[in-house]
């Protein structure tokens, strides 16, 4: 009945699964001494752990643009929560100064003006902060690539060394339930769109300004509850699941 | 950096009571310990017995709380709070709460609502209200409101009854009445009430006529008076008044007389003045006279629903005095184009005949003949009185018909043979769109002459409905036509042209689909009554409809009503045309709540009918 999120492309096997647990504590062992050496020190969860055991963090990035090796982290979001409760409480949010200056276009998406970015410290000062707040938790994010790229190249450039961290994509979720559509169904429909506000709707969910990073934390947070509700096992191990 | 939960802050201030707390810091710290829960269709967000620690706030969709044996109690939808009254008694539950639509709940903790139920007054003061409100739902069988129009009789009575021996005299009648400071005396013969004098009777009976002020009491007294039993309503009361032209009523108990009430008691604390419009109606001798009075009425309205009366008793009020200006009318008619030839009884139709009449409607009325007529002989002046009462009625207030539903209209100014034989047509070979105008026939009640004929018809109405059950089909797919204006996630759906684009009609989309529902069914069990809420009580005698359900039509039709009232009533203060039309921006989110309730009824109901009276498929 419940989805177990295993990729399987035509001819090929299934990935193996992933032991995020064993690959921590091998970068524990290679990451410099610093901030990023405890975090992975820290360790996170088990691939046994049930998923409705496993402590969550829906995060979200604002950036300057798509491209993370020119493009800069300008704001992140992030709330913690668990299979079935956001918990406010636990809200975070940051901006940060960019070396670069901004273009008017993204300016006008976050709604984010030159003055509050010109106040806020800069991205290296604030990762420190940004890691005790990952520790341990599996990340949720919409559309994995974006939060891991921009926070892998923050962290080459702040520690010499890659961040890495456990992900469930409310993307990737959401295109697998679609594909559990009959094939004849899938044809015959517009291809649905995989956008956050498109993805919340589908469950019902209230509809939001789009681009705070906190807000669309926010945003994905409910999303991942809706999407457990109606696909996810909450018994099920968590290594089903992550990316 | 500071935490900035806008989208739950700006959710949360749309509705009452947060919204008093829109510039309050302590709204900020309150939403940092929220905490969102997303619910799936069916899953509890109480479940029952369990000690509930959270105020829930529905960010998106619909709970319903469920009393002991899940018993529904009430369905709440985006905007509304649950949980407080647990809160309120340390935890304890004795409601269960369920999600029947995908649902978003923000968990507000216990302390915040306690806090702020202390501190603020806005706040605390919303929960009380609620609280009444709910209550107020919950007596949904008696939707009596405090008005004195509905309480029994017997709470108006101020004293003990003043009688005097039949075989007294005029004038030790009239001594003891101002000795007694008494508008009537009970005239009593060996311990029973037999008659009553009142000081209209001493004035025109006696001084008028110049008897002798030794004639014995029985001579001039009204003889077995109009009683009532203590245990009716006063309400009654004051139609009994209406409609007999009278102004004292004997309450009896057990066959004894306890005591009289008069319009004085019921005038002095209900200064609506719509028993003294009526009896001023009566005394008029001219149109203008009348016209005069009929500027009145909006003001009679408005005294109405301000002395909080329900939608049934200023549906009676308003149906009466209408019924008194065509009495009237027709009283002044005959003096001025002389008896009439032969017998006829007076009809109105639609709402006048159910007493469901509101401020400012059409007139719909028709005529019935005896079948003595002979069009030759007779027809001009018939035909003059009623084009000279339907004119005239117009020129009172009540505007002409514009689907010439009218006396006026020779169609409708027929023998009862002729009238018979159009609704045997109707009923046995019955054509959907047709029946759509025709609908407002089958509400028809006699209100002059010769009412015995319209009884008659009535009777022959019921006796086709019963063999045709085909009939019943066209109608309730009639009762079709008209859909609430709810959409897909319980929004209202608005009439969106031109000017009234922000509103939509409570009539046509509303009341009208539940008197449309209520005849399908009243039709179905042969009931002989008109008014909408006694149709519906055949209707739940006869058990045409599933426990319950019966009721939740009359609450309803009831809820609607009020909405209707109350904003014909703010658009009469604000010197505008009242209009069934209702724009709910300006609803408060109580009304808004119980409307969405009420129409999400009338939906159901219409698909029930649908099914209950199918048919044969062709």
């Amino acid at each position: 009945m419940f989805m177990r999120l295993i990729r399987t492309i035509k001819g090929n096997k299934p990935q193996p699964l992933q032991d995020w647990q064993a690959m921590f504590a091998q970068w524990a062992k290679d990451a410099p001494e610093g901030p990023l050496k405890r975090y992975y020190e820290a360790g996170t969860v088990a691939l046994d752990t049930k998923l409705k055991d496993t402590p969550l963090l829906a995060l979200d990035l604002e950036t300057t643009g798509l491209n993370s090796k020119t493009d800069e982290i300008i704001s992140l979001g992030s709330v913690p929560m668990d299979h079935r409760i956001v918990r406010c409480n636990g809200a975070q949010y940051w901006m940060a100064k960019p070396k670069g200056t901004l273009n008017a276009e993204s300016v006008t998406i976050h709604e984010i003006t030159h003055s509050e970015l010109a106040e806020a410290p800069p991205l290296h000062r604030i990762l420190n902060e940004i890691l005790n707040t990952l520790s341990g938790k599996v990340v949720v994010v919409h559309c994995v690539s974006i939060e891991r790229e921009f926070l892998l190249e923050a962290a080459l450039n702040v520690y010499g060394f890659p961040l890495y961290f456990p992900v469930l994509d409310t993307m990737d979720i959401e295109r697998l339930a679609l594909s559990k559509t009959p094939w004849w169904k899938r044809i015959i429909a517009r291809r649905p769109s995989l956008r956050l506000d498109a993805c919340r709707q589908r469950y019902h969910l209230p509809r939001y300004k789009a681009h705070h990073a906190l807000t669309d934390a926010l945003s994905s947070a409910e999303l991942l509850q809706a999407q457990i509700s109606y696909h996810l096992d909450p018994e099920a191990n968590i290594s089903d699941y992550w990316l | 950096m500071d935490v900035e939960l806008t989208e739950i802050v700006e959710a949360l201030c749309q509705y009452a009571p947060f919204n008093e707390l829109a510039d309050d810091p302590q709204l900020y710290d309150m939403v940092k310990e929220i905490e969102i829960q997303y619910l799936r269709a069916g899953e509890w967000a109480i479940q029952p017995g369990v000690l509930n620690h959270t105020l829930f706030f529905i960010r998106s969709g619909a709970v319903e709380t469920l009393g002991k044996e899940q018993k529904l109690i009430r369905r709440m939808n985006e905007g509304e709070l649950f949980g407080s009254a647990s809160l309120l008694r340390g935890g304890k539950f004795s409601q269960s709460m369920r999600a029947i639509e995908d649902s978003l709940l923000y968990r507000i903790p216990a302390r915040w609502f306690l806090k702020l139920y202390e501190e603020n007054d806005a706040f605390s003061d919303f929960f009380e209200l609620d609280r009444e409100v709910r209550l107020k739902v919950a007596m949904e069988s008696q939707i009596s409101s405090v008005s004195l129009l509905t309480c029994p009789v017997v709470s108006l009575l101020r004293r003990p009854p003043i009688g005097i021996d039949i075989d007294a005299d005029i004038r030790m009648a009239a001594q003891m009445m101002a000795d007694k400071k008494v508008s009537s005396l009970l005239i009593m013969e060996d311990n029973a009430l037999v008659g009553i004098l009142t000081d209209r009777d001493l004035r025109n009976r006696v001084v008028a006529a110049g008897l002798d002020y030794d004639t014995p009491v029985g001579k001039v007294m009204t003889r077995d008076p109009v009683v009532m039993d203590s245990g009716d309503y006063a309400a009654e009361a004051v139609l009994k008044m209406m409609e007999k032209n009278i102004h004292h009523i004997p309450i009896v108990k057990a066959n004894h007389p306890i005591g009289v009430i008069s319009t004085g008691d019921i005038v002095q604390t209900e200064s609506h003045g719509s028993i003294y419009l009526i009896s001023d109606i009566h005394k008029q001798t001219s149109i203008e006279g009348l016209q005069a009075i009929s500027h009145k009425m909006t003001h009679t309205f408005t005294q109405l629903v301000l002395a909080d009366a329900n939608t049934q008793m200023i549906g009676n009020a308003m149906s009466h005095i209408g019924i008194a200006f065509v009495k009237r009318l027709l009283q002044l008619g005959e003096e001025k184009f002389g008896k009439p030839p032969v017998p006829y009884c007076f009809v109105a139709l639609g709402s006048q005949a159910r007493e469901e009449q509101t401020i400012k409607t059409d007139q719909d009325n028709a005529l019935i003949l005896s079948n003595l007529y002979d069009p030759k002989e007779h027809g001009d002046y018939f035909e003059n009185l009623s084009q000279w009462v339907c004119q005239n009625l117009d020129a009172c207030g009540y505007p002409l018909c514009t689907g010439d539903v009218m006396a006026s209209n020779t169609l409708w100014r027929q023998p009862l043979e002729q009238w018979k034989k159009y609704f045997s047509d109707w009923i046995q070979d019955p054509k959907a769109e047709a029946l759509l105008r025709l609908s407002i026939f089958f509400d028809l009640k006699g209100v002059y002459g010769e009412k015995h004929l319209a009884k008659e018809l009535n009777k022959h109405i019921r006796q086709e409905a019963k063999q045709n059950p085909g009939f019943l089909t066209f109608m309730a797919r009639n009762a079709n036509q008209r859909k609430p204006p709810l959409g897909f996630f319980r929004q209202f759906v608005l009439d969106g042209e031109g000017k009234q684009s922000r509103t939509f009609n409570l009539k046509e989309r509303g009341i009208a689909p539940i008197i449309d529902i209520v005849r399908v069914h009243a039709l179905a069990c042969g009931s002989d009554k008109l008014n909408t809420l006694e149709r519906i009580e055949d209707i739940e005698a006869a058990g045409l409809l599933p426990d319950g359900r019966a009721k939740d039509l009359a609450l309803a039709l009831e809820m609607i009503g009020m909405v209707r009232i109350r904003s014909q009533k703010d658009q009469i203060e604000k010197e505008e045309a009242p209009t069934n039309q209702v724009n709910p921006a300006y609803l408060s989110s109580f009304e808004k709540r119980h409307l969405r309730d009420a129409f999400h009824i009338v939906a159901r109901q219409q698909e029930f009918i649908k099914f209950r009276y199918a048919g044969k498929r062709s």
